[in-house]
């Protein structure tokens, strides 16, 4: 999408925003303003919007990563949880100092991520069955598996909510600004999209899995094994996925809990889209979708417009924005 | 034998929103559209029933709304998919995230406080009976008009050889879209039985996976309406079942992961191989 098509994009979504506040008998001027407000208003918000920028950022990376090698990976969400669900098992349950625990925590959930992205990268690879398909199954799955977990067998005793036991505060990560959840998951994020940008451009691994994407045919011709990329690829998709869930756990929440994400695998295929599945690129998207979820909950106790009108648009931006030509697009190969 | 009675009328009525929105999917897909947003057209559907009833008494008129409510959701699909040569797969998703944000926001700008309806006017137990019913005629008459007529020759023919139908002068594009929208009107009605049959109001999560599920069946029915119905029936038993497992301590996570578990064994082939149309989901650009 050219600049000026984007920015008309931008523009219609801002007024259907606009009218959807007026239909909700908001003042559009006061809803933007509670937004921007409650996104951006003082430290306090604006630490909070960069607690969701990162909370986007991981599964954003992880769409974008398996997007480039031509899978789609609707499955972020899963991911995430069943990252999450290891991270706060390890964390409950490994007590050591934090310079050894949080290590622990992170490949905990990139391990579980990636576990969860295998399963939907094996099907692909040893049975040609469709990734799209697999995903969405085991997005269901993993909420399923989570719940029973957590509410039966590995219910924390004396804990009333359908949660794990709590981390021992050494495992939790460092706080950048005192008295804020910003911690340094963003620094994590950050330095994982600055390595991934380097992967894709300079390694060969990265020309592998962007040939695999973007011409399979002629890549298979030059003696890049598609299955093992597409193996790889949903892998390491689903561990940058859970190590999201890990950060989530270990920096935010403290456990594992079945609400640990309010859709952040999904949302962050629009954060993908918006960022052109460039690492960078993507940084600034997040932020830009982290506005708008952290500011939505101010929008609805000051302008009463309800923040789900934001889940709205992004729908609405996903479907905009999947007009742009994917390379690898194909049939769902089911 | 009334357990058994009664266990087979529960299987019914589980059953009947996913044979709707089944046949959703193998119309959609055996004219070569990935619809996805199955679930996102059950929504639209519940929700618009819901408020139609609310604004007019009358449960008719709800019916009608969540038929087009779908059938307006899944046509932006099949519009998008056809003009815009967009990506099915992202597409639908965010129609799914689109329909799940637009209905909470719904409910609280109609309704006025989150979550959930209040109680309207239902079609009752003599309506979902008729609904039942209903599924399982269109599933008869959809089989029989994929294989037996000209239009489902055509609508086939555009799921595996668009050109083909180009050739033969007709607009593949065209008949896609129709299909999107004859899809989405029968999600639309899987919506109307959820909230309007089996209950009488429309609350927040509410289709539950539904659209997901009849992915499953779609698959597991080999793109047969009668295949995909069948598969509903069976995992509208699973359903049923895990009433009666539940008591015996079997978790009720398990028996509701079963239809997607089973849809992930498909994939593998083990259920032998099934086929999807050779043009399901790929763009048609003449």
């Amino acid at each position: 999408m050219s600049g000026r098509s984007g920015a008309i994009f931008a523009a219609v979504l801002l007024a259907i925003a606009a009218g959807a506040m007026a239909i909700a008998g908001a003042n559009p001027i006061a809803g933007f303003g509670a937004l921007l407000h409650g996104a951006l208003g003082g430290e306090r918000q604006l630490s909070e919007t960069l607690v969701q920028t990162t909370a986007l950022l991981f599964p954003s990376l992880a769409v974008a990563f398996a997007f480039r090698a031509g899978l789609f990976n609707i499955g972020a969400e899963g991911q995430l949880i069943v990252g999450g669900l290891f991270a706060g098992l390890a964390g409950a349950s490994f007590v050591a100092p934090g310079i050894v625990a949080i290590p622990v925590i992170l490949a905990a959930g990139a391990l579980g991520g990636g576990l969860w992205g295998a399963v939907a990268g094996t099907l692909r690879a040893r049975f040609g069955g469709s990734e799209v398909i697999a995903t969405l199954m085991l997005n269901i799955i993993a909420a399923l598996v989570a719940n029973y977990l957590v509410v039966g067998p590995l219910h924390a005793a004396g804990v009333a909510g359908p949660e794990t036991a709590p981390l021992p505060v050494s495992s939790w990560l460092p706080v950048l600004l005192p008295g804020t959840r910003l911690t340094i998951a963003l620094l994590l994020a950050l330095a994982l999209a600055a390595g991934l940008s380097f992967v894709f451009a300079r390694t060969v691994f990265g020309y592998e899995l962007r040939a695999a994407g973007d011409a399979p045919a002629a890549a298979e011709r030059a003696g890049i094994d598609l299955r093992r990329t597409a193996l790889v690829a949903m892998t390491l998709s689903g561990a940058i996925a859970g190590l999201g869930g890990a950060t989530l756990v270990a920096g935010v929440l403290h456990r594992f809990n079945v609400a640990l994400s309010p859709g952040y695998g999904f949302i962050a295929i629009a954060v993908a889209l918006v960022g052109g599945l460039d690492p960078l690129r993507i940084v600034l998207a997040a932020f830009a979708f982290g506005i708008l979820q952290s500011g939505s909950l101010t929008m609805q106790a000051l302008a009463h417009v309800p923040k789900d009108v934001v889940a709205f648009i992004e729908g609405l931006a996903i479907v905009g924005l999947s007009a742009r030509r994917f390379a690898g697009s194909r049939g769902d190969g089911h | 034998m009334g357990d058994i009675a009664g266990f087979l009328q529960l299987t019914l009525v589980k059953a009947a929103p996913l044979i709707f929105a089944a046949l959703a999917g193998v119309v959609c897909e055996r004219a070569g559209i990935l619809n996805i947003a199955l679930e996102g057209g059950l929504t639209a559907g519940a929700f618009a029933a819901v408020a139609a009833s609310y604004a007019t008494g009358s449960p008719i008129a709800g019916l009608v709304a969540g038929i087009l409510a779908g059938a307006l959701l899944c046509g932006l699909l099949g519009v998008a998919a056809t003009r815009f040569n967009v990506d099915q797969i992202v597409a639908g998703t965010g129609l799914n995230l689109l329909a799940a944000g637009g209905t909470a926001f719904g409910i609280v700008v109609v309704f006025g406080a989150p979550g959930a309806s209040p109680e309207v006017h239902a079609l009752g137990t003599q309506g979902e009976g008729v609904l039942i019913v209903a599924a399982l005629a269109l599933a008869l008459a959809l089989q029989l008009g994929l294989d037996g007529t000209a239009w489902g020759l055509r609508l086939r023919a555009c799921g595996e050889n668009p050109r083909a139908v180009l050739s033969a002068g007709l607009d593949p594009r065209r008949i896609r879209v129709y299909a999107t929208l004859l899809g989405g009107a029968l999600a639309g009605l899987g919506g109307v039985f959820l909230s309007l049959g089996e209950l009488d109001l429309y609350s927040d999560g509410m289709t539950a996976g539904r659209g997901f599920i009849a992915l499953a069946a779609v698959i597991f029915g080999r793109w047969t309406p009668l295949g995909a119905t069948g598969a509903a029936i069976g995992f509208g038993a699973l359903s049923a079942l895990q009433f009666v497992l539940q008591r015996a301590g079997v978790p009720s996570e398990l028996m509701q992961a079963l239809p997607y578990l089973a849809a992930l064994a498909a994939l593998t082939g083990i259920v032998g191989r099934a086929r999807a149309p050779k043009a399901d989901g790929v763009p048609f650009d003449p």
